[in-house]
């Protein structure tokens, strides 16, 4: 076990110290929130500070609800009544509105209105800004004990057939949690697969493979390099979440609906629970690949083939939204490479049956222990194999004839 | 005494070609063994058998009284001819990566790291990034890694390679230096001049099976019978029964065939007023000699091995 502790500290600390490390770690949230900021800083700069106004000839809009609504929303837009169109218009000649909104007689019939503006369109927070004031003002004219409802809607909760599973819909990220997830998968996940695959055909190609195996047993190499490199995207992770953290934090104070925002922490737990044995699913796939052929070149070729089996969920997003329960979905959530994306896109928007989540992990993790033996047997036999590519045949001969068994027979022979 | 290594009817298989068949051999404390071949003789196979990486087809292999284990792997030491480091860490790590992996303590292997580097001049080089090194300091970077945890049985295989004459005395001396402390020592190599001065006992394997096991004294003596040195004036290289005659430094040494004796020679010669003799001696064959002699009379044929206690 201290081998494996040992064989994991070393992978962990030579893929962290690289510069290309730090720079993914470092250099993906600076690209994501320099661009978004970037795209924040256009968006506030494009705007016109200059208030908009309205002509109410419907009377529907009640001007009071105005000052809550600024106090509630740091940067609500200002808006100023007018008592006809000729003064609106006046008033934006003369540049004191950007622009105003007419609301006819007959909106509570039609529900149309217009909206005026001079040299420039007005933002589209600033009509999302007038239809909250516009329901508002609709709902204030309701009795007191249906405004709650009528501002909010409904809240549904899907209950699974087994009465196991239950899904609130409309409250926190959640629906956030699958393409979070997926970024992640792509970007840490196999960017390990990456470093797993030259972390063992450098071995082989430097030589260093032999004295290593006079050391420790293959399976304890590659459980090691597994377990370091799972460290090194968890480091990732983590550091891409705190970003998104801080991020959040920090713009919760200027925009409104991130305060809003609630942690789905089941979900979250959810996710843990098959990153982990799908990160060892990969690991053990691409150590395979990684002892089966001589060249990093090759493994990769091998390697873009095998990252698409865990990312099939994407190709069926469309799907997943409007069918999350469909027969295909479920094949979908117990296969063991597409596990980890589809239940957490079903996840979020349909209530899985427990019994799919339970075969869904235990099949993804009996995979991932198996392909993590498969690797270490293939690694034994392609370890020392300089330069020669490792047959499907001769692996599967190894696998046929377990080494312990072939010693059994050979002591008992002596 | 109780041998630290016994191997007895090795064979190995790789698909139908037959790499090791039959090879026996027992190495002890305290002597340095001598495993001989020509290329593709099966040495390597056989080393890698007895460290666990291959499984063998047929035959035992018993290393410290038993089969391997894990925990016996720490009193191993290997020095692969197949060798290298990672290239893009630095020495010091490295070095103590591997030392830890042979079940040392941290602490341990980084006071013992420092006395070896600076033995091999390398202390100052610590910092640098293996593959900032030439291929000679790599080299004794890598005999560290072989002796650092002090193994008590030690597996060279050509521990030679890449080093200049000063580096190969030292590492020859150190070498010597773990035989006298009781160690086990196998070593690998062509160079047979090494050989001859280092190893007690050799086994030299021919196309996978063993032609040549015992005491390297009694090797020589046995082969003895073959060829004799001489000193003088004249053409010593028409004689009947000469195989080949070589001369260097004025003195002649000729390989006889098998059916003529020294006493032969000498006869031959006592009788021609045509030669000057100053100096007549049987020659004891060097392992050079020896080994050529071996590998060519085992020819594609697979022999009987001779052994010698």
């Amino acid at each position: 076990m201290r081998r494996l502790w040992l064989v994991a500290k070393h992978e962990y600390l030579k893929r962290v110290r690289q510069k290309s490390f730090l720079l993914l770690v470092i250099g993906i949230p600076v690209l994501i929130f320099g661009v978004g900021g970037i795209s924040v800083m256009v968006t506030i700069g494009s705007g016109d500070g200059r208030p908009v106004g309205y002509v109410d000839r419907a009377g529907v809009l009640h001007p009071g609800l105005l000052t809550e609504l600024a106090a509630k929303a740091r940067s609500f837009t200002e808006f100023c009544a007018y008592g006809d169109e000729m003064d609106a218009t006046t008033a934006l000649e003369a540049g004191e509105i950007q622009a105003f909104y007419i609301v006819p007689e007959a909106y509570l019939t039609d529900g149309q209105l217009r909206l005026t503006y001079g040299e420039r369109a007005p933002r589209e927070s600033i009509t999302q800004d007038f239809r909250v004031f516009l329901r508002g003002s609709l709902v204030a004219r309701q009795p007191a004990e249906v405004r709650p409802v009528l501002a909010d809607g409904f809240s549904l909760t899907v209950r699974s057939g087994d009465g196991r599973r239950e899904l609130a819909y409309g409250q926190g990220i959640g629906f956030l949690v699958p393409f979070i997830a997926t970024f992640f998968l792509y970007f840490a996940v196999m960017s390990a697969g990456g470093y797993l695959l030259q972390a063992v055909t450098d071995e082989k190609e430097n030589r260093t493979m032999e004295i290593l195996t006079t050391s420790v047993s293959p399976l304890q190499l590659m459980s090691g390099k597994a377990l370091g490199l799972m460290g090194v995207s968890l480091t990732q992770i983590l550091a891409w979440v705190g970003a998104l953290v801080v991020a959040a934090v920090v713009g919760a104070r200027f925009f409104e609906p991130l305060r809003a925002l609630t942690v789905p922490w089941t979900m979250l737990g959810l996710a843990v629970l098959f990153f982990v044995p799908t990160f060892a699913l990969i690991a053990g796939l691409m150590t395979t690949i990684g002892a089966a052929v001589t060249e990093l070149q090759q493994a990769q070729q091998i390697s873009g083939i095998i990252n698409l089996l865990f990312v099939i969920p994407m190709f069926f997003v469309a799907l997943i939204f409007s069918q999350p329960d469909s027969p295909f979905l479920v094949v979908l959530t117990l296969l063991p490479t597409s596990a980890f994306l589809t239940v957490l896109f079903r996840w979020s928007l349909t209530a899985i049956p427990a019994w799919q989540i339970v075969v869904s992990w235990l099949s993804l993790t009996c995979t991932a222990l198996g392909s993590v033996w498969l690797a270490a047997r293939v690694f034994r036999l392609g370890m020392l194999r300089y330069g020669q590519r490792l047959r499907l045949r001769t692996i599967l001969e190894g696998l046929r004839r377990p080494r312990m068994v072939r010693k059994e027979v050979i002591n008992e022979n002596a | 005494m109780n041998p630290v290594v016994s191997v007895t009817s090795l064979s190995k298989y790789f698909g139908r070609f037959r790499a090791v068949k039959d090879v026996s051999f027992e190495v002890y404390r305290g002597e340095i063994f001598g495993l001989l071949g020509p290329n593709g003789a099966g040495k390597t196979t056989s080393i890698r058998m007895l460290l666990d990486i291959f499984a063998p087809d047929g035959g035992t292999v018993s290393v410290f009284g038993g089969n391997m284990t894990e925990a016996k792997k720490n009193r191993i030491g290997y020095l692969p001819e197949e060798r290298g480091l990672y290239q893009d860490l630095g020495l010091e790590p490295t070095l103590l990566y591997l030392a830890t992996l042979k079940g040392m303590v941290e602490a341990d292997a980084r006071r013992r790291l420092e006395e070896w580097l600076k033995r091999f001049d390398l202390y100052e080089h610590r910092a640098k990034k293996v593959q900032e090194l030439s291929r000679g300091m790599q080299q004794k970077a890598q005999i560290i890694a072989t002796l650092i945890h002090d193994p008590d049985l030690i597996i060279v295989d050509e521990p030679f390679s890449g080093l200049d004459p000063v580096n190969t005395r030292l590492v020859k001396e150190i070498i010597e230096v773990q035989r006298q402390a009781g160690k086990a020592v196998i070593m690998s190599t062509h160079q047979m001049y090494q050989v001859e001065a280092m190893c007690t006992r050799i086994v030299l394997i021919n196309q996978g099976s063993t032609v040549l096991y015992g005491e390297v004294g009694q090797i020589k003596r046995d082969f003895a019978g073959n060829a004799v040195n001489l000193v003088g004036q004249g053409d010593f290289g028409d004689l009947p029964g000469v195989l080949e005659a070589r001369r260097r430094n004025g003195a002649w040494h000729l390989t006889l065939d098998a059916g003529t004796s020294p006493q032969d020679i000498f006869h031959a010669l006592a009788v021609r007023d045509d030669v000057r003799i100053e100096r007549f001696e049987v020659a004891e064959p060097s392992l050079d000699d020896i080994f050529i002699h071996v590998v060519q009379q085992a020819g594609g044929v697979s022999s009987e091995a001779r052994t010698y206690a």
